[in-house]
């Protein structure tokens, strides 16, 4: 592609970076902003700029928050005592456009693969377990993608939590969201009705395994 | 029964645009060197297990200078005519489908298409490593039980996972065996059911191979064929801690099912070591048909044979008596490439079976 100014190409390019984005669409979506009100051009890329640098990680579930502590640990109409534990931040957004969960949430990061460089060490499984040892957790909800590496992250946390002494008196319960979904499927493609029956579904671990 | 009418090809190898008419039951595809016969019958492959039976990439198939391919076969499958379709795209994603229908996972489509192929690098299932044996049981086994592709899909994951946490072991310095023990679970039961599986048939495949070998080779000799598998010895999570230490210092996983093989001795000394070119011949065709045989038990209806080159080096004979078995007393559609189309037409008038031919 070859442009007249210089200033048009650099603003293409950046777009073309964003993921499902090609040259064309970069063009396109570039050209829009040029018809744009200046103020308003300013506005959007303040919004975006301010997004990236004044967003923060909750420091209990590592969801996006505002503050130190996201809106959703924050809210004390929320269950504090089951945790649903997600992937990463989409995910959380996909289970709480089914308006089926009230507790609270905990973002792992990933799920353990040590064929891509990621161990237990790269997710926030250490948070959480000090976590489930601190505040009165009775139920964990594994909502995990059904694939291998899922399952491995699920074994590992029961193991820890297994062996870790445990503060509180009543036993925990551990739960998967059912299988509504396909194995190897993706949570984020799920229909909210697939998801919003898996989680009124969910299962203990132990009935779980992929056989 | 199981047929293919019509095969149609788009920039697939050497093919631009190219339809087959196929309604007989034994097609003959002729022509020189390097005319196009196996990648006909590789397009057939494709069909059968969404794969190339040369190639693992699919980009290796696609016409040289263009971008993508398309195979088409219109398949009579029960008496039900069905449209398959494997297409690669321009972004290198391939899709298949049944009338329309595509699949989530292509592991859905193995087996509804039995097929067997003998080619002549086939001879490499005997004198090859123990990893040849293994790829054409589990390949025969995938076409018999979902359910055994699905494990052997599960346990070869799993063991990509354990080999990588080893390695990262060894380079990190730390060793979270807890994550060890936790792979080893997912592993066992997938470890296990391929084992047992593989097993079990064996008790009935190995002597129908030995009997067609004996058949074939029309000698008496001794030949014996047996499963080999550390699980026979110990279980598996026994075979699994005592080699952990040497899995730690190595790096890789020393024990399971994927160290498998099927061995095969004349006498005491091991066949791929002494047997003549015309006894391995004997003992792959042997191999082939046994599977050609199970796969018409198990699914009721003859699978695809697809013979490559077979009558180099063969005898008349010994072609008359090749052919009369997969044609005659085999009910199935037979492709079968040759370079001379006047031996072959022969053949097959001798054999008095209605057949089509293409001439490439
Ligand atoms: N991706 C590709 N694009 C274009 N041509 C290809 C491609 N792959 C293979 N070919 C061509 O296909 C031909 C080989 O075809 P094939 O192996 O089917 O021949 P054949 O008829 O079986 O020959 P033979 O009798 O020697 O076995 C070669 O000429 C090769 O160049
Ligand atoms: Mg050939
Ligand atoms: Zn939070």
């Amino acid at each position: 592609m070859q442009f007249s100014s210089s200033l048009l190409e650099n603003a293409v390019n950046e777009f073309a970076k964003l993921p499902g984005i090609g040259k064309k669409t970069a063009l396109r979506l570039v050209l829009h902003l040029l018809k744009q009100d200046p103020g308003d051009v300013h506005h959007f890329s303040e919004v975006m700029s301010r997004m990236r640098s004044e967003i923060k990680f909750c420091q209990r579930c590592f969801n996006v928050a505002d503050g130190d502590i996201c809106s959703i640990c924050a809210n004390s109409m929320r269950k504090s005592e089951m945790i649903c534990i997600v992937e990463n931040i989409r995910d959380v957004i996909a289970i709480e456009s089914t308006q089926q969960f009230n507790g609270v949430y905990h973002v792992l990061g990933g799920v353990i693969s040590p064929l891509d460089g990621i161990g237990p060490d790269q997710l926030t499984i250490e948070a959480l377990i000090h976590r489930i040892e601190k505040e009165q957790t009775a139920e964990l909800i594994f909502a995990l993608n059904p694939t291998i590496q899922g399952d491995t992250t699920i074994y590992y946390i029961q193991k820890k939590l297994g062996t870790a002494p445990s503060a509180n008196a009543t036993p925990l319960r551990i739960t998967t969201i059912a299988r509504g979904i396909a194995f190897g499927g993706e949570l984020e493609y799920a229909d909210e009705m697939t998801l919003a029956r898996s989680l009124q579904n969910r299962l203990p671990v132990d009935k779980y395994v992929s056989r | 029964m199981l047929r293919i009418e019509s095969l149609a090809l788009l920039q697939f190898k050497n093919y631009s645009d190219r339809v087959f008419k196929t309604p007989e039951r034994v097609i003959g595809i002729c022509g020189l060197n390097g005319i196009g016969k196996t990648n006909l019958l590789d397009a057939i492959h494709y069909l059968c297990f969404t794969k190339s039976y040369f190639s693992r990439q699919d980009a290796t198939s696609v016409q040289q200078g263009k971008t993508g391919f398309r195979i088409e076969g219109q398949v009579v499958l029960q008496d039900k005519p069905e449209k398959a379709v494997c297409v690669l795209r321009e972004n290198g994603k391939k899709e298949f489908s049944i009338n329309g229908q595509a699949y989530d996972k292509f592991s859905q489509h193995i087996g509804r298409y039995p097929c067997v192929v003998i080619a002549p690098d086939d001879a490499s299932l005997i004198t090859g490593s123990s990893e040849e044996r293994r790829k054409f049981l589990d390949s025969l086994l995938s076409q018999l039980d979902a359910g055994y592709l699905q494990q052997l899909i599960v346990y070869t994951k799993v063991l990509q996972q354990r080999n990588s946490l080893l390695k990262s072991f060894a380079e990190t310095g730390q060793k979270d065996l807890s994550l060890l023990e936790v792979i080893d679970q997912q592993l066992i039961p997938a470890g296990e059911y391929v084992f047992n599986k593989r097993k079990e048939f064996l008790v009935s495949f190995l002597p129908a191979v030995k009997h067609a070998y004996l058949d074939i080779a029309r000698q008496q000799e001794e030949l014996h064929l047996f499963y080999e598998s550390e699980l026979l010895r110990a279980e598996f999570p026994e075979l699994l801690r005592a080699t952990r230490q040497k899995d730690l210092l190595s790096q890789r996983t020393a024990t399971g099912p994927h160290r498998d093989d099927i061995e095969i001795s004349m006498g005491k000394m091991l066949f791929r070591n002494i047997a003549s070119q015309g006894q391995r011949k004997s003992l792959l065709f042997a191999l082939k048909l046994a599977e050609m045989d199970v796969l018409q038990q198990e699914k009721h209806f003859p699978p695809l044979l697809l013979l490559d080159d077979v009558f180099e080096k063969l005898d008349e004979e010994r072609i008359a008596n090749l052919l009369e078995k997969v044609c005659i007393k085999n009910e199935g559609q037979v492709f079968i490439t040759d370079t001379n189309k006047e031996r072959l037409t022969l053949q097959l008038e001798k054999l008095g079976v209605a057949f089509g031919m293409i001439g490439l």
